[in-house]
């Protein structure tokens, strides 16, 4: 909320004017202060005159020769403003004035005649928005007559300063300056300001009937009769705009005013439009109300609704109704003044799009014993702006609230806050901010209506610490006795850095997409990445579902990035997918997803080749050496959105662990991504299980044999079924085997292929002859041709 | 070159050797190559040379000389071998020198460097500040960001018609029968409840993770974050030790010196609550929401707020990354472009 320091100071005698130590005050409350500004006129050597005569003048139709005593002078000034004559008091600019910052008020000819400088109005002072006339200074500011040739800006508040402050939802109670008043005043301990309104209680015409007393435990309403709809006197205006309500007459500014002076908002009817009998209830569910902005409404049976005997004729708390609305023609009015049942006000302003400043107070709770003292601050107002006569009270009080008593001992504001505080200070610091306190410990606190936040021992606490001052409670440093960073957030770690030492930077990408995402891998309709959770409200409809993998937020991002000219990119990305499982939460697996597409960095050694399916099994290689899953199976998989031909799933325990390979170049190509795409997408939860410590293997002192091998076989079946046979033969004795070749074409028969193994045997505790190495070497041979029909194309 | 002399042709033997002594000298430093050198050394002391010869002459001669014969052949031989060894060392330093000159390259030009990657800086700094927490004792954990609406705002003392829990501020999914919805969690703080209701106090937590806002992406704002949350309960935890522990974490974050505030605030779930203020840059700036655990919180998750108080708090990580590197922009971090990415170093 918005406000200004002359305002607040209406209340309270602050000990500082200073904006900066104001601000702190409150901030020092828990009143975070968004921001202050200096009001400051850009205007000079105005000041403050008396019209003494008007008269046409003689050559121009539009603008009339008066003549104004601006203190001991007479000028003559022509003015084109007709809302005055020969007596008004207004603000005169005299030669040599400067408004706006930079104009220059001269005397200067106009027809013939000479003016003298210039009677202003608020937008040329800067000082308000109405242009449409000359300031009348008599009737906004009282006592204006009395000051002629004085400043004009002494008539304005002086050294005024607008502060902006966010009140926290669980003080409603601060939604006013008079709330923000009480708190400082408690700080400061310093007197509090209460206007007095002792308007009779008097029958009013109207009754009320109150059906519902959950909904309504208090309606109040003051009736005022005789009022003149017009507009506000400058100085209302002038506090509402800066407090960013935009003035429309006297009736609403004197509402919404009361509303940001004390908080609790009031609904203002035209008493003769409204008939004698009120009825506040709950909507029928379907009944209709126009209100104030022209909309007809279609209420439910949630609502709560002022209605007479037959129609609602407010949405109580939300909006009043058209067809009580106060016109132009409005002589009588009743101010209403209700206490409204927070969560239905919160619903139906929520339902309706309504949320307004005076919604927000009702939903978070009024103060029930104030709506008096509310209805009759807007008489008041009414009375002083509107020429109104304060007439009858309706007073209907069902639902007062049984006072809170919370018993505080001093022992548990030692336990919570950790400082130990004498009986006399907590009782005095409560005492101050408006709590009723009796005993000394414990003590036997009275909570007022308007702490709707207070219910427990603990709520008085902060209050006390509050006021006692955080910055007074001494620190501790105190350690735990918590496990620290568990494994799998250890592996999780190093597994990110193998990534990044690999080559890779990780993206963080939203973990929602849409539909065409998923097209855009060209997934079947049965897939089960197709089966993802709707969000209810997203915030874009092409980001409405969960995902349920990594792959199009890396696509997506490599294709941007290539597109950006950035020829080498290489991502990952470890988060969280969305899947429906049937508990009552879904699955949520961390996944590892990685892309890589363009050109390696080639350098100038030479250009290199782009990426293939190998950097991607490569790079799982890696993976598995560093996570002990180096006996993951890898086997050839087709499935989109990868190439049929290049890629493969990772099998560990028979359960697939992720895929990995090449995009299929027609996915690759709807992304608009040329040459050949890398990616993968892993479950992370085997990567970074819990394992045992793995164990030290002294390494042999004895020479290797070292030989090679190249097998010829058909060209479908895969190096590694070679591999494992050639594994399965030689257990312990193989220390090393490095495919060197793969090769098919001129000495190679059609359909078959030739793939060379460099083998390293070695034994642990012995020289191997080349008699020990024979029988090893007819046996690997002898074992891959068993598994794979492979010939032995002789040493190479 | 070959020597002069003869020796095994020579009646007078002495006077070869004394020639040979003369000549090899001059004959030896005038070798240019290790090569040329070993064909002067074969020639002067090898099998067809004259002290070979002279050494193969010694039987024949008298008796009486051998000796000195003998003698002497070993003393110019050795004398030989002492210049040939000298003028060996020499060449083939030059020899070495000359090699590895023309093995020089441009050491100036880019090396192999192998592909560096980077981890994301919102990690980095999750990680660093997690760290912190850990070396104070407290255990780290993660949960779910699909949540229960119960956990992220019943559990939590939010009230039945919390503004946080419109659909405007909050994504609610279609999932499951909960009777109270299930949506993407706002903040780390569930993990509070889940963790309380599984295990008995005393309790040190620090929870990283990704929360999710109904908040259009914009400079400041962003649909999906990250926060940490951290929550001690023990049987005498105060607002001393809420002060104590997060001065301690901001001086580790952002230097010893870190002037820190705290000042009123509110949040459902901690009574009394604050935030902390921390001056960097030249200016104050919120670092962290926290509070004493709310009684109410403890009842929700089986604890007996008679015996146990704690303090939570809960920060972004985001926006911390963005004050320590000088990110204006909080889409940049978002942003997958690989430029930005190599800065996260």
């Amino acid at each position: 909320m918005r406000f200004t320091l002359d305002w607040l100071s209406e209340f309270v005698d602050l000990p500082t004017k200073d904006p900066e130590r104001i601000a702190h005050a409150l901030e020092s409350l828990g009143h975070e202060v968004e921001g202050w500004e200096r009001i400051e006129p850009r205007f000079e050597g105005v000041v403050v005159g008396k019209v003494l005569t008007v008269d046409a003048h003689p050559n121009a139709d539009k603008v009339r020769v008066t003549t104004v005593d601006v203190g001991g002078e007479v000028l003559d000034i022509i003015c084109g403003a007709w809302n005055f004559e020969a007596g008004a008091v207004v603000p005169v600019a005299k030669p040599g004035a400067v408004l706006q910052g930079d104009f220059k008020i001269t005397r200067r000819e106009i027809r013939g005649l000479t003016s003298n400088g210039m009677i202003c109005s608020e937008s040329e002072l800067e000082i308000g928005e109405d242009a449409s006339g000359i300031m009348v200074l008599d009737s906004d500011y009282p006592g204006a007559t009395d000051r002629l040739g004085d400043d004009f800006r002494l008539l304005l508040p002086q050294d005024d300063v607008t502060f902006e402050v966010t009140i926290t939802p669980n003080r409603p109670d601060c939604m006013s300056v008079y709330g923000l008043a009480r708190e400082l005043a408690a700080l400061y301990d310093i007197a509090l300001a209460l206007p007095d309104l002792d308007y009779p209680v008097s029958d009013a015409a109207i009754s009320v009937a109150i059906v519902d007393g959950v909904a309504c435990p208090r309606f109040v309403g003051r009736e005022v009769r005789g009022i003149t709809i017009g507009s506000s006197p400058h100085p209302i205006r002038a506090r509402l705009v800066a407090a960013g309500v935009r003035p429309i007459s006297n009736v609403v500014d004197a509402s919404n005013y009361a509303m940001i002076e004390f908080g609790h908002p009031t609904h203002v009817f035209d008493a003769d439009r409204l008939g004698d009998l009120i009825v506040v209830r709950r909507a029928e569910e379907g009944e209709k109300i126009t209100t104030l902005d022209g909309a007809e409404r279609t209420l439910i049976a949630a609502d709560i609704v002022v209605a007479d005997a037959s129609h609602p004729v407010a949405i109580a708390g939300v909006m009043g109704g058209a067809s009580t609305e106060v016109v132009d023609e409005t002589e009588n009015v009743l101010v209403e003044a209700a206490y409204w049942d927070p969560p239905s006000i919160l619903m139906t302003a929520k339902r309706l799009g309504l949320r307004s400043e005076a919604s927000a107070r009702f939903e978070r709770g009024m103060d029930p014993e104030f709506c008096r003292f509310a209805a009759d601050r807007v008489a008041k107002l009414l009375v002083d702006t509107a020429g109104g006569t304060v007439a009858g009270l309706v007073d209907e009080y069902p639902g007062r609230p049984a006072r809170e008593t919370i018993d505080l001992t001093m022992d548990e504001v030692e336990r919570v806050l950790g400082v130990r505080l004498e009986s006399e200070l907590a009782s005095s610091l409560l005492s101050r901010l408006g709590f009723g306190v009796s005993g000394t410990d414990p003590l036997a606190v009275d909570v007022p209506t308007r702490r709707p936040d207070v219910h427990r021992p603990v709520d008085l606490i902060e209050e006390v610490a509050r006021l006692f001052g955080y910055d007074n409670i001494p620190a501790r440093l105190r350690f735990g006795d918590g496990i620290g960073l568990p494994e799998q957030a250890r592996r999780l770690r190093a597994l990110r850095s193998l990534l990044a030492g690999a080559g890779y930077h990780e993206i963080m990408s939203f973990s929602f997409f849409g539909a065409a995402d998923l097209d855009a891998l060209g997934l079947p309709d049965g897939d089960p990445a197709r089966i993802g959770i709707n969000v209810v409200n997203p915030l874009r409809a092409e980001d409405g579902v969960m995902r349920t993998t990594l792959l199009p937020g890396l696509l997506k991002a490599a294709s941007a990035n290539l597109s950006k000219r950035v020829d080498d990119v290489r991502l990952f990305e470890i988060g969280k997918v969305f899947l429906p499982d049937g508990g009552v939460l879904p699955a949520q697996p961390d996944r590892l997803g990685f892309v890589a597409a363009g050109k390696p960095t080639a350098n100038w050694e030479g250009a290199s080749s782009g990426y293939d399916v190998y950097d991607a099994t490569g790079l799982w290689e890696v993976i598995a050496r560093a996570t002990e899953l180096a006996d993951a199976e890898i086997r050839a998989t087709a499935k989109a959105p990868f190439h049929p031909g290049r890629a493969a799933d990772i099998i560990v325990g028979g359960t697939v662990l992720g895929t990995i390979g090449e995009i299929h170049p027609s996915v690759a190509a709807t992304l608009g991504i040329e040459g050949r795409v890398i990616a993968g997408e892993i479950e992370i939860d085997p990567l970074v299980a819990e394992r045992a410590p793995w164990r030290f293997e002294a390494p042999s002192n004895y020479p290797p044999q070292v030989f090679d091998l190249a097998f010829e076989v058909n060209d479908d079946v895969p190096a590694r079924a070679l591999l494992d046979a050639i594994d399965s033969a030689a257990v312990g004795l193989i220390e090393r085997r490095r495919v060197f070749d793969v090769y098919a074409g001129d000495s190679i028969p059609e359909g078959r292929k030739s793939i060379a193994i460099n083998l390293t045997v070695r034994a642990p505790d012995r020289t191997l002859s080349d008699n020990d190495v024979a029988p090893i070497r007819k046996r690997i041979v002898e074992a891959v041709r068993a598994a794979t029909g492979a010939t032995l194309r002789g040493e190479v | 070159m070959e020597p002069t002399t003869n020796l095994s042709e020579s009646m007078d033997t002495q006077e070869t050797l004394e020639r040979l002594k003369a000549e090899a000298p001059a004959l030896i430093d005038q070798v240019e190559s290790v090569e040329a050198l070993d064909e002067l050394a074969a020639g002067l002391t090898g099998k067809r040379s004259p002290i070979a010869a002279g050494r193969r002459a010694l039987g024949s001669a008298p008796p009486e000389q051998r000796r000195d014969l003998g003698r002497a052949i070993n003393d110019v031989a050795a004398e030989i071998d002492t210049l040939l060894a000298s003028r060996r060392d020499v060449l083939e330093r030059a020899e070495a020198a000359a090699a590895l000159a023309s093995d020089r390259v441009d050491v100036t030009l880019p090396g192999r460097a192998p592909a560096r990657g980077t981890t994301h800086v919102i990690q980095q700094v999750m990680d660093e500040i997690v760290d912190i927490f850990v070396a104070m004792g407290y255990t780290a954990a993660t949960g779910p960001e699909i949540e229960t609406e119960f956990y992220n705002f019943t559990a939590l003392n939010f009230g039945a018609a919390h503004p946080s829990r419109f659909e405007s501020d909050t994504l609610y999914l279609d999932y499951g029968h909960d009777p109270e919805g299930v949506l993407l969690r706002t903040h780390t703080s569930p993990m509070q409840a889940r963790y309380m209701e599984q295990n008995d106090p005393p309790v040190y937590l620090v929870v990283p993770g990704r929360v999710f806002r109904r908040d259009q992406l914009d400079p400041t704002h962003s649909p999906v974050f990250h926060q940490i949350e951290g929550l001690a309960v023990d049987h005498d935890i105060t607002f001393g030790d809420l002060k104590g522990v997060l001065a301690h974490f901001a001086h580790e974050f952002l230097g010893p010196e870190t002037p820190v505030k705290f000042i009123p605030h509110f949040f459902p779930f901690t009574e009394p609550s604050a935030e902390m203020h921390v001056y960097t840059n030249g200016q104050w700036m919120e670092l962290l929401g926290c509070g004493m655990v709310n009684p109410a919180v403890f009842e929700a998750v089986g604890y007996d707020p008679d015996e146990v108080t704690g303090f939570a708090f809960g920060m972004g990580a985001d926006r911390l990354a963005m004050v320590r590197h000088g990110v204006t922009d909080l889409r940049h971090l978002f942003d997958p472009d690989q430029r930005i990415l190599e800065q996260y170093r």
